[in-house]
């Protein structure tokens, strides 16, 4: 029987993957409710939610998605990896944690729609999120990087005023001691290559799936 | 590199100087500029856009409270003299109205007589609608803050049948109580008063930005209509962006009865304003352009984009559209347009020469090349920059240099800045 089983996980994590590329919401929701009963192993929708990230981060840098099929996309894996979430803790387990990403849209700038897909789609890859929510002040970046101790600090903000605000966080971090304990990515509407280079930022990105590509990659040189 | 041995900006001095001594005619040179490039030829210079946003306010030293609530004198003034510090040939200054509010123009669509003046939302109508689209400095902001258009969801999915039916009567008896706490029910003593205190509060407003941009030396006026794409209708005011584009996936139709229902109240607004010769211009911020696949542009956004743009080519207006974020996937269609249909301003495409001006040129007046960021580089590196751009973009006419927004950093550098515009009255000369 063992071989048969093995068979129906992989086509089911293709079928998975390949759904939640083409945003086929209903498709997706009863294909993870079905993983679940049948396989009884939520690791299945997470590791498809993790490989259709990547798709879907790959087709986004080639143009071939956009920001509305990025929100879709982020709805379809936090429904999902809900379920898969809900599964586990029936099961009584708990999800490997990647790593840690402490997130907020900086001082001076109450938009959140980039920050809150990067934060659906953290989650449903395996970080574990800290969300500050919108206009954090730097000294409260800091207090959460000592509190927390994240692997990875985002900072977002589409106002221009937003990157003086990723600047001065930034500098703090310095300040504090503590610039070199994480890797900062900055992320928004109008960030740029001079952008980050003007923060101090290690990374930046115009959308949340090649920012979480990024963050992924980051976890996996950390646990070389 | 360029020589910048001197740092002087010759040619800027020169100008502004000339704003001063003889403003009627510099006003006059400005406005033949922006009219030359609306009919794709050459002016004598390259057009540029002028400079503001957090950038003015760290010259000037106002806060953002400063521009939104206080309408005095040292306003006007340190606006005016920031206008002819860093001037430009086209300007941006709405003080106060600083924040989108369109849905109320289209509230008030059958009252051309002041559906225009309502298009933008002011801190002191803020007050009176309390409106829960915007926040603003010395309110719910700090005093140094922007003010900020935060939207939100105001309408369910479900509703979209009773938007479809009668817009305007749903906006005003659902829409207006749910999003405006300052407004009360339909009906009551406090709706009515309410709305009374709106019209002192626009009334206000739109004095101020009157005075504000009569005082600007060099400055012609031109006017301007304002219209709105149905979609970012949806999205900004109703639905949230989140909310309209999973709509667009989970009930395509219902989308898009809605968006051919809110096409007359946005034409009605639009045409409030008569076209007057030589130049009047009908503004388009556009908002879910970018975030959208092409499949779902072609179908939910640009059929209706392009049916104002034609309409109110047709009654003799000239666009003025700004394509927000990277719209180079879509830049394709505007090719649809009649030739010469308006100005087009691209916030930050990915390869402006090529994929913007490139297809473009010679059918659609193009503004934009300059990311804000470029001004956090040396005055030297930005001499270079718009140099080359130029170098790239002329002899051909119908383009004005541009940052991809007119909102420039705070922290941005004065002298990089005045680099920008000595080195496009230096180079931009046809």
């Amino acid at each position: 029987m063992k071989p048969v089983k093995y068979t129906l996980r992989v086509n089911y994590l293709k079928d998975l993957v390949n759904s939640i590329v083409e945003l086929d919401e209903q498709k997706s929701f009863e294909l993870a409710k079905r993983i679940l009963e049948e396989t009884r192993d939520p690791k299945v929708v997470f590791e498809a939610v993790r490989q259709a990230a990547e798709i879907i981060g790959e087709k986004y840098e080639k143009g071939e998605f956009f920001v509305a099929d990025l929100i879709m996309a982020g709805e379809i894996m936090k429904t999902i990896s809900g379920l898969a979430r809900q599964k586990l803790k029936e099961l009584g387990e708990a999800r490997k944690i990647i790593g840690k990403l402490l997130i907020g849209t900086v001082e001076g700038d109450v938009h959140d729609i980039g920050k809150n897909i990067v934060v659906s789609m953290a989650e449903a890859v395996g970080f574990e999120v800290i969300d500050l929510g919108v206009d954090v002040p730097p000294s409260k970046f800091v207090e959460a990087v000592k509190e927390h101790n994240p692997d990875i600090l985002g900072l977002s903000g589409l106002l221009t005023t937003a990157i003086d605000s990723m600047k001065k966080t930034v500098d703090e971090l310095k300040k504090a001691g503590l610039r070199s304990k994480v890797k900062v990515i900055i992320g928004g509407g109008r960030v740029d290559q001079y952008a980050c280079e003007y923060v101090g930022a290690d990374a930046w990105s115009n959308d949340a799936a090649e920012g979480v590509k990024i963050m992924l990659k980051w976890m996996e040189e950390k646990a070389k | 590199m360029v020589d910048m041995s001197s740092t002087s900006f010759d040619h800027l001095s020169k100008w502004i100087e000339r704003h001063e001594r003889e403003p009627e005619l510099v006003a006059k040179e400005k406005l033949d500029r922006i009219i030359r490039i609306t009919e794709l030829k050459t002016p004598d210079r390259v057009p540029l856009l002028a400079p503001s946003g957090d950038f003015m306010l760290n010259q000037t030293g106002l806060t953002w409270y400063d521009l939104s609530y206080e309408l005095t004198d040292k306003v006007k003034k340190a606006v005016s003299k920031f206008a002819l510090e860093y001037p430009g040939d086209f300007a941006i200054f709405f003080v106060p109205y600083l924040l989108e509010g369109f849905i109320l123009a289209a509230a008030f669509s059958d009252f051309p007589d002041f559906s225009n003046s309502i298009r933008f939302i002011s801190g002191l109508l803020h007050d009176v609608l309390r409106d829960k689209w915007s926040r603003w400095p010395g309110r719910e902001l700090r005093v140094d803050q922007h003010p900020q258009f935060i939207g939100g969801e105001f309408m369910k999915p479900e509703e979209y049948s009773k938007l479809v039916e009668d817009p305007v009567g749903f906006i005003h008896g659902t829409i207006l109580p749910r999003a405006c706490s300052g407004l009360g029910s339909p009906g009551t003593p406090q709706w009515n008063g309410a709305w009374i205190r709106a019209g002192f509060a626009v009334q206000r407003a739109m004095g101020f930005m009157m005075e504000t941009l009569m005082q600007l030396k060099g400055y012609p006026a031109t006017p301007l209509t304002n219209a709105y794409v149905p979609a970012d209708i949806i999205g900004d005011f109703l639905r949230h962006p989140t909310g309209a584009i999973l709509d667009i996936r989970r009930h395509p139709d219902e989308f898009k009865a809605a968006c051919d229902a809110l096409l007359e109240p946005v034409l009605k607004v639009a045409t409030a304003i008569p076209p007057i010769p030589p130049l009047t211009m009908f503004f388009i911020p556009l908002h879910l352009n970018e975030m959208l696949p092409p499949k779902l542009y072609n179908e939910f956004y640009w059929p209706y984009l392009k049916k104002i743009i034609e309409t109110l080519v047709g009654k003799g207006y000239k666009g003025f559209v700004f394509f927000e974020g990277d719209h180079t996937p879509h830049v394709d269609t505007l090719l649809e347009l009649p030739k010469g249909w308006g100005i087009a301003w691209f916030e930050r495409p990915r390869d402006f020469v090529k994929s913007v001006w490139g297809k473009l040129k010679g059918h659609t007046t193009v503004a934009g090349g300059i990311s804000p960021m470029l001004f956090y580089q040396s005055p030297e590196k930005v001499e270079e920059y718009v140099k080359n751009l130029l170098q790239e973009i002329k002899p051909e006419g119908g383009f004005m240099i541009a940052p991809g927004v007119s909102e420039l950093p705070k922290d941005a550098n004065p002298a990089s800045v005045k680099a920008f515009i000595n080195a496009v009255l230096k180079y931009g000369v046809y």
